[in-house]
């Protein structure tokens, strides 16, 4: 039997989480306060279209995803005054105006027979772009300061991926037609040069590179 | 996408044909009806043709539920930050997913009993509920109006499960009423949150909720007699926390509407 | 038309459905489940009761196959007070079907329509709607298994007899009675709960 006094180490061997990570309290707090504001964004959208798609299986899940994207914006809200902001509307912005003027295109589309123009802006461009965004902030940010965010991050993510394949499958399901093949890429090709226009959806430096082409241009990019 | 969308252009496929509660309340076979003895209305399975009695009630369900989810939908679109407290549309986004859920239900319940989607007309009186542009008057017209309706209705079919000995029907309304008395409590909680230090916000959402209930009470279809098919559960009102009164007032107010119903049914004008 | 069929009311006026074209129905299935020509048809549609109050009644009278129907019976459950015309059909085939067994398909001792309980009531629906379905009418089987079950029980014996209540081809009221029997012994319900039919939407 093991002597219960003998000294361990405090990371196990196998424990191989460092301290560094990329952001520090105030990055990874704009971060959050910006992933908030898109969830809220997105879920009063995914909440407003139910009543105006007239597809009973993309009604139910959009109610149902409307719920997963107002759970992530709660998560944020509860993780922003551990980032030591206590107003947690002060940093509940969008990245830039190009991101606000995205999010508007986004939710823009109301008449019932565009259902593919609706779920194209969601799960081909924005969920994409989120997935990307939360993935390399759970790589960047430290596995121990930061510990509470990735954790969020983790279960978002799997919600994420979740609801980016079933989108995406609707999708597959609703274009039958090349037009409608077309009309697809028109609306993602649109809104990708919107975003792309933002730096992506926290800014430039979404990813942790600021093009040079890009980062002299939009207000309020990260040093 | 604007704000407020108006019942006529709820999105639905070509299976579902809209109908209002006015054809239905001016059909003239009412007062046919009423001049008969058809003995007790309310739904039972030993009444005559209950199944398609409960199968145009599961129907009824089904539709309802999807209109409480668009409903539950739009209020987290319709308000901005300032209008509507984010907590609030964080529960009605759980609302969302719950409705949407309970449409799931519904649809399996559906091919249980044998109907077919768009099987019967729909009336959007129950979004109508959902239409004002006040959040605690919205509230007020869904979480407690609409969502009571449903603890009564759910509770009456559940109770039509037990007697008939169908284990899926009442396993299924019982998973849903355990949901909507969440939903009216949700209610319940905000009209106190946000009336707190306006009574007269809070008497306006009142009024409006009662306006409502006396439409959901569609001329008889709810009460506490035997000339109603569903039936007032008030246990479970009491605990989705509708107080003795607000419940006895219900009560009064389906007996009124039964009566303004018949008249108009008659010719003669309803009363306010 | 090759059958005498009279038709109350002459003329409808709660609901907006034709006389003739109903009595045109009622040739066609009469004819579709072979009621001989010189059987006479005596229908009566309640009117006052819609939809979803859905019976029928069927008695051998003198000869003479006399139907009651509530006028919810053929209508369309999607346009209030409308004529669901696929729906009618199949109900009043369903109806001189069960005539057709009173007549001489060995239903010949059964009691009045309305003196049946519904769980006899259920099993014979059954028996009808099986062969109506191999005639080739379109009918919604979940719907007759709903209202089976509701009568004969939730249970694997009442499941059974459903199944072999479709598919026979033959069946007496005597039959139906062992049925009966056999669905009794199964279901667990207290007897209480599943009265003889004292109840009727037709007026006595």
């Amino acid at each position: 039997m093991a002597d219960p006094l003998k000294p361990r180490p405090a990371f196990a061997p196998w424990d191989r989480r460092e301290i560094p990570g990329l952001f520090d309290v105030e990055e990874s707090a704009r971060r959050v306060g910006i992933y908030k504001w898109i969830e809220m964004r997105l879920f009063e959208t995914l909440g407003g279209w139910v009543a105006t798609v007239p597809e009973l299986d993309v009604k139910l899940v959009l109610g149902r995803h409307c719920y997963h994207h107002a759970w992530h914006a709660e998560l944020w809200d509860k993780r922003l005054p551990e980032l030591r902001e206590m107003n947690t509307t002060r940093l509940t912005v969008p990245a830039n105006d190009a991101m606000e003027e995205f999010m508007e295109s986004i939710r823009e589309p109301e008449a019932p027979e565009l259902t593919i123009e609706k779920l194209v802006g969601v799960y081909r461009v924005l969920i994409p772009r989120k997935v990307a965004a939360y993935t390399y902030h759970l790589n960047a940010t430290s596995r121990i300061t930061d510990a509470p965010t990735q954790r969020s991050l983790g279960f978002i993510l799997q919600d994420e991926h979740a609801d980016w394949t079933e989108g995406e499958m609707l999708l597959q399901s609703l274009i039958e037609t090349e037009d409608e093949v077309d009309r697809a890429a028109r609306r993602q090709v649109e809104l990708e040069k919107m975003v792309l226009r933002a730096g992506g959806i926290t800014g430039p430096g979404t990813l942790g590179e600021v093009p040079e082409s890009v980062g002299a241009q939009v207000e309020g990019a990260t040093a | 996408m604007k704000k407020n969308l108006p019942p006529s252009e709820l999105a639905r496929d070509s299976r579902f044909v809209r109908s209002t509660i006015m054809d239905a309340i001016m059909d003239p076979r009412n007062l046919a009806m009423s001049e008969r003895d058809l003995g007790s209305a309310k739904l039972q399975p030993g009444r005559p043709a209950a199944a398609d009695r409960a199968r145009n009630l599961m129907h009824g369900i089904f539709t309802g539920e999807i209109q409480a989810l668009e409903g539950a939908g739009r209020t987290t679109f319709d308000f901005d930050d300032d209008e509507a407290p984010f907590a609030l549309k964080l529960d009605m986004a759980r609302q969302c997913w719950d409705e949407s859920r309970h449409v799931e239900i519904s649809v399996k319940l559906g091919d249980w009993m044998g109907t077919e989607i768009g099987e019967f007309n729909e009336a959007t009186f129950l979004y109508e509920a959902a239409c004002a542009t006040d959040p605690i008057l919205r509230l007020c017209g869904v979480n407690r109006a609409l969502e009571g309706l449903a603890i009564d209705v759910f509770n009456t079919m559940r109770e039509f499960g037990d007697i008939s000995g169908d284990p899926i029907l009442e396993f299924c309304e019982d998973w849903m009423l355990a949901d909507e008395v969440t939903h009216v409590k949700m209610g319940s909680d905000w009209l106190r949150r946000l009336t707190e230090n306006d009574p007269e916000r809070r008497e306006r959402a009142l009024e409006f909720q009662r306006g409502v209930d006396k439409l959901f009470s569609l001329g008889g279809f709810r009460g506490e007699t035997e000339e109603n098919p569903i039936q007032l559960a008030r246990k479970l009102r009491a605990m989705a926390g509708f107080s003795t009164d607000e419940i006895d007032e219900i009560s009064e107010i389906s007996v009124q509407a039964q009566e303004d119903a018949r008249a108009m049914s008659a010719g003669a004008a309803p009363s306010s | 038309m090759s059958h005498s069929i009279s038709l109350t009311p002459e003329a409808f006026t709660l609901v907006k459905y034709d006389a003739a074209e109903l009595l045109a129905i009622a040739e066609a299935a009469a004819t579709s489940v072979g009621v001989p020509d010189d059987v006479a048809i005596s229908i009566e549609v309640d009117e006052a009761l819609p939809n979803p109050l859905i019976a029928s009644l069927v008695d051998d009278v003198d000869g003479t196959l006399t139907c009651w129907f509530t006028g919810g019976t053929f209508e369309d459950p999607q346009r209030q007070a409308e004529l669901q015309r696929d729906t009618a059909k199949v109900e009043l085939a369903a109806a001189f079907l069960r005539g057709r067994d009173r007549l001489g398909g060995g239903f010949e001792g059964a009691p009045p329509d309305g003196e049946i309980s519904d769980r006899q009531r259920a099993i014979w629906d059954v028996y009808t709607d099986g062969r109506l379905a191999r005639q080739g009418y379109r009918l919604n089987q979940a719907r007759r298994r709903y209202a089976y079950r509701l009568q004969a029980g939730f249970n694997d014996v009442a499941d059974a007899e459903y199944e072999q209540a479709w598919v026979a081809g033959a069946m007496s009221w005597d039959a139906l009675l062992a049925v009966e029997a056999r669905l009794a012994d199964a279901d667990p319900r207290p007897v209480s709960k599943k009265p003889i039919r004292r109840e009727s939407l037709r007026p006595s």
